[in-house]
């Protein structure tokens, strides 16, 4: 499938996948304020260093992590451009017209790239290796503290793990219906502005349809089945962390403190 | 049709925020799209309409959130920013449809959309000025970002978005809001 969403579960038996879904979503909370904490280049060499360790452990290979980044190589190649041409600093390569190419618009361009590239690979990671049951666990874990100021975290969590598990299957539907739709000559490439609105129109409705359809169809099946609003005192579930998650975490926390120091 | 459940606004909210990741995907194949077109504005938007404030809120802040798990877009600099922003855009439609009553529904849908479309944008453009680029934001750059480029997705989504609901609710997949009386 040419455009299924690079974070879809990918069932395993790796260290990553037999994790705590919470733990998992901590560290990579930790990793992610690490990553964006850093701004030396030995520090984005540490990061590197940990994902790719990381990516290995997971068994997914990094042509599976990598798969996010690989897509968006000219959207990174603009931000370095960009970066490169118009920083505003003293120490320039070289000028010409407006542009100002010099060695800190690089560097900077360079840090942005990373920062986002590392962020999509964790992403990625945390994504693949969890499944959506355990993914909707954790963030209702995570979003405990919201049950004070009256949040129905359970609600929330299980709309979050339906709409995980949604995005495939719309996935597959709106690419059969934009091949159908340019099967029968929408021209969806036009420069005018009218016939790009007139084209979207046969995309976007009925993928708007099939979706609204199958929430319908499901909504009746878990109604019929019972389910109903949780309301009241919901006991928080415990959870058992086993010593991997808790190296994990540990791991985590070092990584963070290291990219605060260097 | 009856009024929605609580278990069914659930589950097209999921549907909502799922599309949120999904269409700009979609989106992204056909040239220079997601920045005309705004896809991922539209289900967060249409949830607010159909499903009220809380869920419409809910999707605004989620949606952009899987989004840039799932694809990596938004980037994380800007996810913050527009999380508020569509936040903003589902609370409002909600709010304003729940106490709007025209006895048109044509008329309801639009004063919600476009209420709900400057209020996201008043916000969006007051978290920027006030935290995510405080200093160095300007109303000149506002009213360009928000009004000027983004024209051509504004006048799409005020075509587009009623277009949708009126096939859900002819498709008797929504509620009609006025149900005709025999």
């Amino acid at each position: 499938m040419s455009f299924l969403p690079t974070g879809s579960y990918r069932e395993g038996d790796s260290v990553l996948h037999r994790m705590d879904a919470f733990c998992k979503l901590l560290c990579t909370i930790l990793f992610l304020a690490g990553v964006i904490l850093s701004d030396s280049f030995p520090g984005y060499g540490l990061a590197a260093g940990c994902l790719l360790a990381v990516t290995l452990v997971s068994h997914l290979g990094p042509g599976t992590a990598l798969r996010g980044v690989k897509r968006m190589w000219l959207f990174f190649c603009l931000i370095l451009l960009m970066n490169t041409a118009f920083f505003e600093t003293e120490q320039i390569w070289w000028e010409w017209w407006i542009f100002r190419f010099s060695a800190d618009g690089f560097f900077q361009g360079l840090q942005v790239v990373l920062r986002v590239a590392m962020a999509m690979v964790l992403g990625n990671l945390l994504m693949s290796t969890t499944s959506p049951l355990e993914l909707a666990g954790a963030m209702e874990s995570l979003l405990y503290p919201l049950k004070l100021i009256g949040v129905p975290v359970r609600d929330v969590a299980m709309i979050l793990g339906v709409a995980i598990q949604f995005i495939p299957t719309f996935s597959e539907e709106a690419e059969a219906i934009r091949k159908a739709q340019t099967a029968r000559g929408a021209r969806f490439e036009s420069r005018k502005l009218s016939e790009k609105a007139k084209s979207v129109v046969p995309l976007v409705v009925p993928v708007f349809l099939a979706a609204f359809r199958r929430a319908d169809e499901l909504a009746m099946a878990m109604e019929a089945r019972g389910y109903r609003r949780t309301k009241g005192k919901i006991s928080k579930r415990r959870r058992h962390l086993s010593r991997r998650d808790g190296i994990g975490l540990l791991l985590c926390s070092l990584f963070g403190a290291a990219e605060i120091m260097l | 049709m009856k009024k929605l459940s609580y278990v069914k606004k659930a589950i097209l909210t999921a549907a909502c925020i799922a599309l949120c990741v999904v269409l700009p995907m979609a989106f992204h194949a056909i040239p220079n799209a997601g920045n005309i077109y705004c896809p991922m504005h539209m289900p967060v938007l249409l949830c607010g309409l159909v499903c009220g404030w809380p869920f419409g809120l809910l999707c605004g802040a989620a949606g952009p959130l899987l989004s840039s798990l799932f694809t990596g877009m938004p980037s994380m600099a800007y996810l913050p920013s527009m999380i508020i922003e569509l936040a903003a855009y589902g609370l409002t439609a909600g709010l304003v449809m729940r106490f709007v009553h025209t006895k048109r529904a044509m008329a309801d849908l639009y004063i919600s959309l476009i209420a709900a479309l400057l209020a996201g944008r008043i916000v969006a453009g007051a978290s920027r000025a006030l935290i995510f680029a405080s200093g160095s934001y300007s109303m000149e750059a506002w009213i360009t970002s928000y009004f000027v480029t983004a024209l051509p997705g504004l006048l799409i989504q005020l075509i587009l978005l009623p277009a949708i609901a009126f096939a859900l609710e002819k498709a008797r997949l929504i509620p009609a809001r006025y149900p005709r009386t025999a």
